[in-house]
């Protein structure tokens, strides 16, 4: 695009939002990097050793089950999650009845402070007296022991990711947003040619959002990579290491054996993993953009 | 239209409708289960996830404020949240536009920074965060979480908007300019207006980001000036003493105002998109 | 060695009697407020919440304290606290009373050089050092000083539901079971009678597993005692640990409640409220709950009994003191003098009659009205006296990491995802991590 004054513009527009960054995030960012590799703790400052910290983590077990536990999630979160997003903002696009108590309800569990959202679970989910026990007399099914849904390892994976993976309203707003831009004319004019409403959907909607579904994929592969809050409130990566993820066991470096070393170690490769995401994710998304910018 | 039998239009309906229902009630389940459990005791809070309160007194109102200064932090959260919302749309709105349309040298770097600032995790970065702060004189202020938080809202936004703007087509602007507008002009005109959903998505975004946020909020603090209401939900989990119909109360009268904003924050989305189209 | 000692001694004692100089240079200049700086982590539901603003403000109204002022932070549970402690100790900015949530922070404030030595001032108060006892002070000693003024003693013991033990037609021991193949027997016929026998859990610490696991391992002989004994165990694959495991997994499959797995202490202690379990460990603060009937249903106090672990067995610890992290001198004297003042006699049976809280004094006199209010509080200051093993729990002598291990590795124990063998080489391997 061309304009006058081109590259001052540019720096307008781009400062402040860099100053802000730099304030806050270039010295961590160097910390981070340089204490990762150094001999650093709670009581005593960073002493450089080179490499040991990261091949003590990728020494561990633990380390391993936590970056296998963190793919699984963006996995999930990027398909299932987003897509759900986008099925609801399908639905709700087209206005049915009490689409606006829809919309908000949805994003109701967003705004519920994690704190309580983990008690919640936590509760609600109790073998002895959550819901689990009523629900599966409902449903007749039988068992001889209520399944502990936290507490066993069988399941605690797949509960904690139920706290979360139905809650796509985050991404139904993203969603929303886009196809509320999208010319009104397109649908006027699909619809006289008579096109079924699934086939306005899956030939004029889905291929305008494959940008923003993009977005939301980065958005959920990030957002899981750094998941903590809720594993933390409710199963701290247990029983064993089924629940681990990367922030988790983090956390666990720094507070737990006042590693800040490691700590940073395993928030380096944290950084690079989802680098490493979201670039590919952009190249997955943006092929056909690259192709008409090469024309 | 005329080709779909009545009856697939029926079923498609009403598993329409049943998706939907079922998404409310998992949805608003938690909060209409944590207000009846903000009635209950400690005893039937403990026993029982089913069960009614016996009684549906206040009790455990009366107790959220005794415990903590939970109006106080409300109100702080209010205005934390509320600036840092708007320093992120305002920085966002600009940087992400300039991404969107032109390709400069640095480009590929400021887009890295940011991607590789989504992920850089809370506990490390607290550390040298503190020690900044405070040089600068902006720890435990309400200023100093506006900023972090504006910082930590700008890369989720950056990557909507940036997406969003994408949409736009560049037609208006190029036409703006051989009729001699000014970029400033332009973007201010032509452009924001254009933005407003993609803007007020993000800023949705940005309010639920740091409406829950705990951790900076804790270590950046020392005092009631800027703490905000995640903190005060703490007060009612002390060892061997938990109170949760006193948390829970506190989630029903932070939530509630919170989903009052949203309503009226959605209304402006919906006027804004029906304005956009009458425009377009 | 002993010429170390004796330069120690002279040194203690030269700073000692600065120490005891300076306040009278600082007592001429009066009306000269000190402020200190302090973060409190007993607010809100805290059960010592009321206690702690009672100790400020009578501080304030002594001698000592007249010119002290107190700028607070305020940090609900300890969870919070120790992160932010541990924040402020790599920086430096450590409060000028640090108060002790646990959590190895002794050893860390210590190491980092950044809290006082304290040693001089207890030499310079003979009466004061003598209220604490040897184990109390070394454990808040680090290379030889001491950094931290223990407060309290914890101890912890079982307490029994009458009520049910009568259902079941057995009769509670006076003291405590003498085996614990006694212990299980009575278990056993507990639950022939419907009864689910213990409450344990496993979240957060598995405070009460811990319980149970300490007392199988500190009664186990004098090695199984000594090993309890130790602070930071390194091995946990000796015979006493992996026996311990063994029954601990016996007792989360066959006699406690199916939550007890992944569960945290709240819903546990209800379950002892409300009559559905018989046997809970805990300490003394969980009294007052008894008579709280927002917790437990009426006339619940009246219920329960007290009584030690099989063999006369007994948790008791000091618990890690409060420190001193300012570095002006003046606001030392200051920071000392409340720790004095929060360690003096009759505070110390104050904290006993609010919170619970065990006086980490041996022999003070404890008021008759207090074993009048509260007979359940006069019979635990009894029967500690018959304890004739005494060790100490994960909380207080574990690394902070392998407690962690401890209750995130549990449910596989329950579960019999893994052998109590391989349980306890989990916990060998994670403490091995702090060791570097």
């Amino acid at each position: 695009m061309k304009t006058k004054n081109r590259g001052l513009w540019i720096a307008l527009f781009t400062i402040p939002c860099m100053i802000l960054f730099a304030i806050v995030y270039a010295a961590p960012i160097v910390t981070v990097l340089y204490t990762s590799l150094c001999d650093y703790t709670t009581f005593s400052g960073p002493v450089f050793t080179g490499i040991k910290n990261f091949a003590a983590i990728f020494s561990d077990t633990d380390f391993l089950v936590s970056i296998k536990n963190t793919l699984v999630w963006v996995v999930l979160q990027s398909t299932f999650h987003v897509s759900l997003g986008l099925l609801m903002a399908l639905v709700l696009r087209r206005k049915p009845k009490g689409w606006k108590i829809v919309r908000t309800a949805y994003m109701i569990p967003n705004i519920i402070p994690t704190a309580a959202t983990g008690v919640m679970f936590t509760l609600l989910l109790n073998p002895s007296f959550g819901v689990v026990k009523p629900f599966l007399d409902f449903l007749g099914v039988d068992y001889n022991m209520v399944p502990n849904l936290f507490g066993n390892s069988r399941y605690a994976f797949w509960t904690v990711t139920f706290t979360w993976i139905l809650y796509s309203g985050f991404n139904t707003i993203i969603f929303l947003a886009e196809m509320g831009a999208v010319d009104k004319e397109i649908y006027e004019a699909a619809t006289v040619d008579g096109a079924r409403p699934w086939q306005v959907d899956r030939y004029i909607t889905l291929p305008l959002m494959k940008n923003i579904f993009g977005t939301c994929v980065t958005l959920a592969s990030v957002a899981m990579v750094s998941q903590f809050d809720i594993i933390y409130m409710t199963t701290k990566g247990g029983p064993g290491n089924s629940t681990l993820n990367l922030p988790i066991y983090l956390y666990k470096a720094a507070t737990l054996e006042n590693n800040y070393g490691k700590a940073n170690a395993v928030g380096v490769v944290q950084i690079a993993l989802g680098l490493v995401l979201v670039l590919l994710i952009q190249r997955l998304f943006q092929e056909r953009k690259e192709l008409k910018e090469g024309k | 239209m005329k080709k779909t039998s009545k009856a697939t239009v029926i079923t498609a309906g009403i598993f329409k409708y049943l998706f939907m229902i079922f998404f409310v009630l998992i949805a608003v389940g938690p909060i209409v289960w944590a207000f009846i459990s903000s009635f209950k005791s400690y005893s039937e809070i403990n026993s029982s996830a089913l069960s009614w309160p016996s009684s549906f007194k206040l009790d455990n109102y009366k107790a959220a404020f005794q415990f903590a200064p939970i109006a106080k932090y409300f109100l702080n959260s209010v205005i934390i949240v509320g600036c840092s919302v708007l320093v992120t749309v305002a920085l966002v709105a600009m940087c992400s536009y300039i991404i969107s349309r032109f390709d400069f040298k640095l480009k590929i770097l400021i887009v890295l920074l940011i991607s590789a600032s989504l992920m850089l995790p809370a506990q490390a970065i607290s550390q040298p965060l503190f020690a900044i702060f405070q040089k600068l004189g902006i720890f435990d202020t309400k200023l100093g979480l506006v900023v972090v938080y504006s910082a930590m809202g700008i890369p989720m936004s950056f990557f909507v908007m940036t997406s969003y703007y994408k949409t736009i087509s560049t037609a208006l602007e190029e036409s703006a300019y051989i009729d001699g507008a000014t970029f400033l002009q332009t973007f201010i005109h032509i452009i924001l207006p254009l933005a407003k959903p993609g803007l007020v998505t993000i800023a949705l975004l940005e309010f639920i980001n740091t409406w829950n946020e705990f951790y900076f909020a804790l270590m950046l603090t020392s005092g009631d000036k800027a703490r905000t209401v995640p903190i005060a939900l703490n007060y009612y989990m002390g060892t061997f003493a938990n109170n949760y119909s006193a948390l829970f109360a506190a989630v029903v009268m932070t939530v509630l105002p919170t989903i009052a904003v949203f309503i009226i924050l959605q209304r402006q989305v919906m006027e804004s998109l029906t304005a956009g189209a009458v425009k377009g | 060695m002993r010429k170390k000692l004796a330069s120690r001694i002279i040194a203690c004692a030269l700073a000692g009697v600065m120490a005891v100089n300076v306040p009278v240079y600082a007592g001429s200049d009066d009306g000269e407020k000190v402020v200190l700086n302090v973060i409190n982590y007993h607010v809100g539901t805290d059960y010592a919440a009321d206690y702690y603003a009672y100790l400020f403000e009578e501080f304030q109204k002594t001698e000592e304290g007249k010119n002290v002022e107190f700028n607070f932070e305020e940090i609900p549970t300890t969870d919070a606290y120790n992160q932010k402690i541990k924040l402020l100790i790599s920086s430096g900015d450590l409060p000028d009373i640090v108060f002790n949530g646990g959590n190895n922070i002794t050893e860390l404030a210590a190491k980092s050089g950044k809290v006082a030595d304290l040693t001089p001032y207890f030499e310079a108060d003979p009466e004061w050092k003598a209220l604490f006892d040897d184990t109390s002070l070394e454990f808040n000693t680090v290379d030889g000083k001491i950094y931290g003024v223990p407060v309290s003693k914890e101890i912890s013991y079982i307490y029994y539901n009458k009520e049910l033990f009568e259902q079941a037609g057995i009769e509670a021991p006076e003291v405590a079971y003498g085996s614990w193949d006694e212990f299980f027997e009575a278990c056993d016929k507990l639950k022939e009678a419907g009864i689910t026998p213990v409450g344990m859990d496993s979240a957060d610490s598995g405070w009460l597993t811990n319980l149970w696991m300490s007392a199988l391992i500190g009664t186990n002989g004098e090695a199984g005692n000594k090993w309890m004994n130790t602070i930071y165990p390194t091995d946990f694959n000796t015979p006493e640990v992996e026996a311990a495991a063994e029954t601990i997994q016996k007792m989360f499959q066959q006699y406690t409640t199916p939550d007890a797995v992944g569960g945290k202490y709240d819903p546990m202690a209800t379950h002892f409220f409300n009559g559905e379990v018989a046997m809970f460990p805990n300490g003394p603060w969980m009294i007052p709950d008894f008579s709280q009937t927002e917790k437990a249903p009426e006339g619940f106090y009246d219920k329960v009994g007290i009584m030690l672990m099989p063999c006369n067995g007994m948790e008791m610890v000091p618990t890690p003191g409060d420190m001193v992290g300012a570095t002006d001198e003046k606001k030392i004297e200051a920071a000392v003098a409340f720790l004095k003042f929060e360690t003096s006699p009759e505070n110390q049976i104050k904290a006993l009659e609010m919170t619970g809280l065990q006086p980490v004094s041996n022999d003070l006199d404890i008021p008759e009205t207090l074993t009048e209010s509260d007979p359940l509080m006069a019979q635990v200051l009894d029967i500690q006296g018959k304890a004739e093993l005494t060790y100490g729990q994960n909380q207080a002598y574990w690394y902070q990491n392998t407690i962690d291990t401890f209750s995130t590795q549990l449910p596989e124990l329950a579960y019999d995802n893994m052998t109590a063998k391989e349980f306890c080489e989990k916990l060998t391997e994670s403490a091995a991590k702090n060791q570097q």
